[in-house]
């Protein structure tokens, strides 16, 4: 099925090598749409590819990558973004997204999400990458807030401001991950819903949602690792209430669960975005 | 300047063990990498612990690839490994996309310096490379097949498909348990193995004979079938009679079976005017 034949608003799922076998010998299992990391399924060949295009066929499948260093020094190859291209092109997903960060140093991959300096210079490189991807890929191509422990250097604008920035140069669409809106906020000291409010809501194409870990020390890791915890359930309706009907994918990647544990995660997720969305639709009823 | 803080981060990352604490250091090692002072200065000001903390991610994030793929090897040299380890991210560190390759860059590193080592056995490698061929295997991209594959003859290359490796060791390793507390040393024995990818998608492992693996040896490098047959069997020690080109039939048969051979190479036919 192409994923542009139907609307992918609603809860989706990172799809997991842990639990591909169960995905694909279920029936529907009432996910709005599959995210897939495309760099576990690019350039190789073999079972998990073969399972993958299966699941495309029937279902719709978004690409979230990871090396795309949207804001490094040196472009990402031709060739990795033509077999990114295909890769799309192959599971039919309507857009594709990566991470406001870099990734790597000269030809050194350093397979982690780092932190850009927060300056204007930054954001319209990072803007021009984008558009450049965007041309090569062939579909949008959403860029995604990370989470980040140190700021590298002297910033020169806040966090929603750069984001801000990178977006409206690059006029593509935001995936807003609201867990690391959180953890940034307790781990740098600000007020979530006040960040959430100054970024260019009408920009929003996807919304992320992930579980944490809290480290000794106090700081808070994206590990992606545990359930989605409370506040940041709160923070998810907040943002839809703002946002209305949106894709909202709970990622999962560490101490991946049995697959009905994570349905009953999608569960509490689909309703609070129901709860939103009666929200958002109650000041429009009454005055009606 | 963007370099600068991409060249800290990977010194950070992958180079010697830092010091957050010691003002002195952070500020050398910044310097080194050419970051700004005015940077610098703000990352001191904020303290560099939490930027320290991507050394321990990264580190992690590399470590856990290498271990999903050569688990017995890692346990069985337990520190040398991490010397090794440490000494490969510092050296070279990792250069493709894709993290399931970073396990073969990692041993390309060590294959010339292991040997010196006293403290590594002599199986090492062979247990390295049998563990590392795996996901070497199981992830090999299929081409398209292109053009028909034709019957085949001894004028024409053979061709296979594009998961399959021949590998030779000098020691039993395929043998060896799975189990990871296992310290049983494996014989030395040498070990030709076709590692290939069934049709079902998974890895399949056949031992071959000196002279099966010398014809495959050379097969998969191109040769056509009747060249290969004689450059083996001369390699070998092996008279080319009957019974070889018999045994070579039923090896090809039956690698065809398996799914690891799909027939012969055929040349593209002439143009003619």
């Amino acid at each position: 099925m192409s994923s542009t034949e139907r609307s992918l608003n609603g809860v989706g799922l990172g799809l997991r090598w842990e639990f591909l076998e169960e995905v694909l010998a279920a029936p529907e299992l009432g996910l709005a749409f599959w995210e897939i990391c495309p760099e576990n399924y690019m350039h190789r060949g073999g079972y998990y590819p073969y399972a993958l295009g299966r699941i495309a066929e029937r279902e719709p499948v978004v690409t979230h990558g990871l090396t795309l260093s949207i804001g490094g020094s040196e472009p990402a190859p031709l060739d990795y973004l033509h077999e990114l291209r295909d890769e799309i092109r192959r599971v039919g997903a309507p857009w594709h997204s990566d991470h406001l960060c870099f990734g790597n140093a000269g030809p050194r991959m350093l397979h982690e999400l780092l932190p850009l300096k927060q300056s204007s210079a930054n954001a319209q490189r990072a803007a021009e990458r984008l558009r450049r991807a965007r041309d090569v890929l062939g579909v949008p191509v959403l860029v995604e807030n990370i989470t980040w422990y140190a700021h590298p250097g002297r910033r020169e604008m806040p966090e929603a401001d750069f984001i801000t920035e990178v977006v409206e140069r690059a006029e593509t669409g935001l995936l807003l991950d609201v867990n690391n809106v959180w953890v940034n906020a307790q781990n740098h000291g600000f007020e979530p819903r006040a960040f959430i409010r100054a970024l260019p809501l009408d920009r929003v194409r996807q919304i992320h949602v992930a579980g944490h870990t809290r480290t000794p020390s106090g700081l808070i890791l994206d590990t992606h690792g545990e359930k989605v915890v409370d506040p940041v359930i709160d923070l998810l309706g907040f943002t839809l209430e703002h946002t209305g009907p949106m894709p909202v994918l709970l990622e999962r990647d560490n101490q991946v669960p049995e697959l009905p544990e994570l349905l009953d995660e999608v569960g509490r997720l689909r309703a609070a975005y129901d709860r939103a969305m009666t929200r958002r639709e109650a000041p429009l009823a009454r005055s009606a | 300047m963007p370099e600068a803080l991409e060249r800290a981060f990977a010194e950070l990352a992958l180079g010697a063990e830092p010091v957050p604490a010691d003002p002195v250091a952070v500020r050398a090692w910044l310097d080194r990498s050419g970051v700004s002072a005015d940077d610098a200065a703000a990352i001191l000001d904020d303290g560099a612990d939490r930027l320290f903390v991507y050394r321990t991610l990264i580190r992690a994030t590399l470590r856990d690839a290498v271990e999903c793929a050569i688990p017995r090897t890692m346990h069985r040299l337990g520190g040398v490994f991490d010397e090794y380890f440490t000494r490969y991210l510092s050296e070279v560190g990792p250069r493709s996309r894709y993290l399931r390759d970073i396990t073969t860059e990692l041993l390309d590193f060590c294959a010339p310096l292991w040997p010196d080592d006293p403290r590594v056995p002599p199986w090492a490698m062979d247990l390295a490379r049998h563990e590392a061929v795996q996901i070497v295997v199981a992830s090999e991209l299929a081409r398209p097949l292109g053009a028909e594959p034709g019957v085949l003859d001894l004028d024409t290359p053979v061709r296979f498909i594009d998961a399959v490796r021949l590998m030779s060791y000098d020691h039993a390793v395929h043998r060896l348990s799975d189990r990871l507390d296992d310290r049983t040393p494996p014989a030395a024995e040498p070990t030709r193995l076709l590692v290939y990818r069934s049709p079902e998608h998974d890895v399949r492992y056949l031992q071959l004979t000196p002279l099966a693996a010398a014809i495959l040896e050379r097969l998969l490098a191109g040769d056509a079938l009747g060249a290969a047959l004689l450059d083996a069997t001369r390699s070998t020690g092996t008279e080319l009679g009957e019974s070889v080109l018999a045994g070579t039939a039923a090896l090809l048969a039956d690698l065809a079976e398996r799914g690891a051979l799909v027939g012969s190479n055929r040349p593209p036919e002439r143009m003619t005017t």
